[in-house]
């Protein structure tokens, strides 16, 4: 049997196609993936992401929290939202989560496969926490219409308490963080079970459109960002991922030797963005055959925006070259590596 | 008269006078989700009957199109070059892959009723 969020009733009448999503019964698409992705791009549209882990972790507990996560969350005001990433001893991604900063708890969210690994973590480290997956609903509204769409329907204005990227407030039992995993402005709605119907209503009678797992795939693709099990594992340092900017060298955490070691040698994995020119897709596990250095896909899709072919590539050592051919499907077929993101 | 006839493996046909006009199902389609590209065959290539003719890229997952029929490639659809959504948003009439001769032409494939049970 299947998990399934607490809206699932509700996301069901919009008639979408469900898949198994590591264990719980999601919406994949609900009007097509791509039109969802340009719903996103372009306007507003909501995804359901009640599946992901959510702990209510008490503000005291901070200084602990901070040892298994590799940015400082001291350093964070309150009322922000700080993306981080928990590591191994050896540096290995546990998970990438993200949380938000009051001035008496902490929310952290963590993806939905990981869920039972972040719940140990905390529990080794004697932190106190609560799951609170089972009394709330995390829905994630995101385009560049959201916030002139949505601000007056709360009893927060948007506009004015919540203008910044990362900013969160906490008002009448709901949060709001100006956060998400599109790439496009929005925000992030954790919300009590009694009162998330109501939140539905509100986005259908402001036109704002359910999207499925399918889009939030491109989107964050698209947007140049990883995904847990695809671009981040256990085996994968924040460093050799690319973000270097999410490590806070100046506080005490688990892998911090590791990481300091390999920003020294340069001696580690490297991810790598790549944009193919011909009609085909690389898929996770399509391998390099033309550099020195092993390069396996983790990622790849169509672009909607580029109309191109895009992913990433994960090398066992710096690559020498930008030209690459990967091999996709018994064809050899060039790509290139580009530096920056994809869009934006 | 020419009807309306399907695989198994969800492509469907239309057979005239020994040409073969060849797409794939609704329901296919829907269960591919967005297709973004696709590569067809040659005109004049030649196919054995259950080989692969067709690459369907979609945003999910990539799906092979096999040749219903030994057949001979004598058109294309050059409009899904450029848009491959018409698969999706009309698969049995716009979307269209390929059109091609068969030499013999054999009862294969179930009609739209045994299709539409075959899938339900």
């Amino acid at each position: 049997m299947l998990n399934r969020t607490n809206l699932f009733n509700r996301l069901k009448k919009y008639d979408p196609k469900f898949i198994d999503f590591n264990g719980w019964d999601m919406p994949i698409s609900f009007e097509g993936t791509l039109k969802e992705h340009m719903t996103v791009r372009e306007n507003a549209g909501f995804f359901d992401v009640s599946h992901m882990g959510r702990f209510n972790i008490p503000t005291d507990n901070l200084p602990i929290l901070n040892t298994i996560i590799c940015g400082d969350l001291t350093k964070k005001s309150n009322n922000t939202a700080m993306y981080s990433m928990i590591l191994n001893q050896d540096g290995g991604i546990i998970d990438d989560v993200i949380i938000w900063k009051f001035t008496n708890f902490l929310i952290l969210i963590c993806n939905a496969s990981n869920t039972e690994a972040v719940t140990e973590c905390l529990t080794q480290k004697n932190l106190v926490f609560q799951n609170i997956n089972m009394n709330t609903s995390l829905i994630a509204i995101q385009g560049p219409e959201v916030i002139r769409k949505l601000e007056n329907s709360f009893e927060i204005p948007l506009s004015f308490e919540c203008n910044e990227q990362f900013s969160i407030i906490f008002s009448n039992k709901i949060i709001i963080a100006r956060t998400g995993y599109t790439g496009e402005d929005g925000i992030e709605i954790l919300i009590s079970h009694n009162d998330d119907i109501k939140l539905m209503d509100i986005l259908d009678e402001k036109l704002i459109k359910p999207c499925g797992l399918g889009a939030r795939d491109t989107l964050r693709l698209e947007a140049s960002l990883p995904l847990y099990g695809q671009e981040l594992n256990e085996s994968i340092t924040p460093i050799e991922a690319g973000f270097e900017w999410v490590v806070d060298f100046d506080h005490v955490f688990s892998g911090k030797e590791r990481l300091i070691s390999q920003m020294s040698s340069g001696d580690h994995k490297y991810l790598r963005k790549f944009v193919i020119n011909e009609r085909i897709i690389a898929r996770h596990g399509d391998v390099v055959v033309s550099q020195d250095t092993h390069g396996v896909v983790t990622s790849g899709n169509y672009s909607p925006i580029l109309k191109k072919s895009i992913g990433f590539v994960m090398f066992q050592s710096k690559p020498d070259l930008d030209i690459i051919k990967l091999k996709i499907r018994n064809k050899l077929i060039d790509g290139k590596l580009i530096k920056g993101k994809f869009i934006g | 008269m020419s009807v309306i006839r399907y695989m198994k493996t969800h492509e469907w046909f239309i057979e005239t006078d020994d040409v073969i006009k060849v797409g794939i199902s609704n329901y296919a389609q829907g269960e591919l989700g967005d297709i973004v590209f696709i590569t067809l065959p040659d005109v004049n290539s030649e196919y054995t009957a259950g080989t692969a003719i067709v690459e369907l890229e979609a945003t999910k997952t990539i799906a092979e199109v096999y040749a219903p029929f030994d057949c001979k490639v004598i058109e294309i659809n050059l409009s899904l070059e450029t848009e491959p959504e018409l698969i999706n948003s009309d698969p049995l009439i716009e979307g269209w892959l390929f059109k091609a001769t068969i030499n013999k032409p054999v009862k294969v494939g179930m009609n739209e009723d045994e299709y539409f049970k075959f899938i339900s």
